[in-house]
């Protein structure tokens, strides 16, 4: 019987044979290597018997070589099952319909969350994420991608330290962490102020305290430059000091010594400012364009590649929508003199500096101590000085 | 030869006790009590009608007789019967 097994799945029929002798039609048929079954005998002339739909080509040989008259009475099977229902036109057009929906609603947001935030930081955002297009109701495939969007907020939105921001589905989480303002711990009470580097003093601004030292003297980092024990009275041999904390400002002439490489030839891109966008569908490896065929006129092509997924209620599908941007670049290439070379670097030099000291200080001057050529490049090795403050509290560890 | 590859073949069965329908290619006829006839190595279908059936083998013909007879299956030398057998008789040529 295991010939017949999973007859259902690809499907037969029943077929009646008219003719004289119709059972020797079978047994043309079994010669040809078609399973049959059920063969009933209806009357002399007739017989009905089960074959295989996939069998109906070799069925067809025989009769067409017998005399015999074939009719088919009965189809069965999944073959047959499916055709009737893609028949009816209604049933597949709202299964479509609704399967269509159901991606649609899938790609949509339903739900913006935003948690670890207080309700006035939460408005913001939210009034924010409007403006980014990320609402209720809005297509997920419209929107940046979250590391973007991440970064956006934390530009707009001042109060946050960090956002993440991640898509669930249809709904969008946002988690957002306060930026609490720390003051600067100030040391309380009765305090000293030190140098932090060593350096010359070139000006001070003392508002409370002892001063210790004076302009154009050299200082040792860890050296007390206006100490908060006031003794008013230096005749006085018992050590009876008034404390306070000093305050004050001591701008000091400090060092620095830095190498900076520059090459004498460079190379940059950049972007021309034309652009097209394309669109693509992605199953697993394959590509489908979907907008944008034409390759675009320019040589020089920068691509940028954004991916955004599908989903179909909560599962991701593995199609992908992929836009693919593409720009137009050009190719710049400078070739410096050497004085040219050291220009930029001492620029180079001091923007470096000036950023790793802060806004308050001031480079004073620049000196060139050494300068070689070597495949290409200038090595430059820097003597800058800057004036900048040097104070820092300490406080007055009082002992008893 | 033909003598020859005759009689090699009972003396095989009787002193190596091969299956007999195997070396003499005779059919194989399985009855369950009145209602299913299996049939192996036949030679091909003669006779099929509701209350016969009459099938060639190597030596003669085997014609069952019965009512209300279904071919349940048919492959190359494989017949399965269904109905109400009667009688199994042999014929020979």
């Amino acid at each position: 019987m295991k010939h017949i097994q999973g007859s259902f799945i690809t499907g037969y029929m029943t077929i009646l044979i008219k003719g004289r002798n119709p059972e020797l039609f079978f047994q043309f048929c079994i010669d040809q290597g078609i399973t049959v079954w059920n063969i009933k005998k209806v009357s002399e002339n007739a017989c009905k018997g089960n074959v295989k739909l996939s069998d109906i080509d070799i069925l067809k040989d025989i009769k067409r070589r017998t005399s015999y008259k074939l009719t088919f009475i009965n189809k069965r099977g999944l073959p047959f099952l499916f055709k009737q229902y893609t028949r009816k036109k209604e049933v597949m057009v709202g299964l479509l319909l609704s399967i269509m929906l159901i991606f649609f609603l899938s790609n949509i947001i339903w739900e913006v969350k935003i948690i670890g935030v207080p309700k006035d930081i939460e408005e913001k955002i939210s009034e924010q994420l409007t403006e980014y297009g990320i609402h209720q109701g809005a297509w997920t495939f419209t929107l940046d991608p979250p590391s973007e969007v991440q970064q956006q907020l934390v530009n707009d939105v001042p109060e946050l330290l960090w956002v993440g921001v991640h898509q669930k589905g249809t709904s969008y989480v946002l988690e957002g962490v306060e930026k609490t303002i720390v003051k600067e711990e100030e040391v309380q009470g009765p305090r000293n102020l030190v140098a932090t580097k060593k350096g010359v003093i070139q000006k001070m601004y003392v508002s409370k305290g002892l001063p210790k030292v004076q302009v154009n003297d050299y200082v040792e980092p860890g050296q007390v430059l206006v100490s908060g024990k006031l003794n008013f009275d230096d005749s006085k041999e018992d050590k009876k000091y008034d404390l306070v904390a000093a305050e004050g400002e001591i701008i000091a002439k400090t060092w620095y010594e830095t190498e900076v490489t520059i090459p004498l030839e460079a190379n940059h891109e950049l972007l021309t400012g034309n652009r097209e966008s394309k669109y693509h569908l992605s199953i697993n490896e394959f590509e489908l364009p979907v907008w944008g065929f034409s390759s675009p006129d320019f040589n020089d092509i920068h691509r940028e590649r954004n991916e955004r997924d599908l989903y179909f209620l909560k599962w991701k599908l593995p199609v992908k929508i992929i836009e693919t941007i593409l720009s137009e670049k050009r190719y710049n290439k400078i070739e410096r003199s050497k004085n040219e070379a050291i220009d930029i670097g001492i620029q180079q030099a001091k923007n470096e500096l000036q950023l790793q000291l802060g806004p308050d200080a001031r480079i004073v001057s620049e000196k060139v101590l050494h300068e070689t050529i070597e495949n290409g490049k200038v090595k430059l090795i820097l003597y800058m000085a800057v004036e900048e403050n040097i104070v820092k509290e300490e406080s007055i560890d009082q002992g008893d | 030869m033909k003598k020859w590859q005759q009689r090699i073949g009972p003396w095989l069965m009787n002193h190596l006790a091969l299956p007999t329908d195997v070396m003499l290619e005779l059919p194989r006829i399985t009855m369950i009590g009145q209602i299913h006839v299996y049939i192996e190595n036949h030679k091909g279908l003669i006779v099929y009608s509701d209350t016969e059936l009459k099938l060639k083998t190597n030596k003669g013909y085997i014609q069952i007789s019965g009512s209300s007879f279904v071919l349940k299956m048919m492959l190359p030398e494989e017949i399965l019967l269904e109905g109400l057998i009667t009688e199994v008789k042999f014929i020979p040529d």
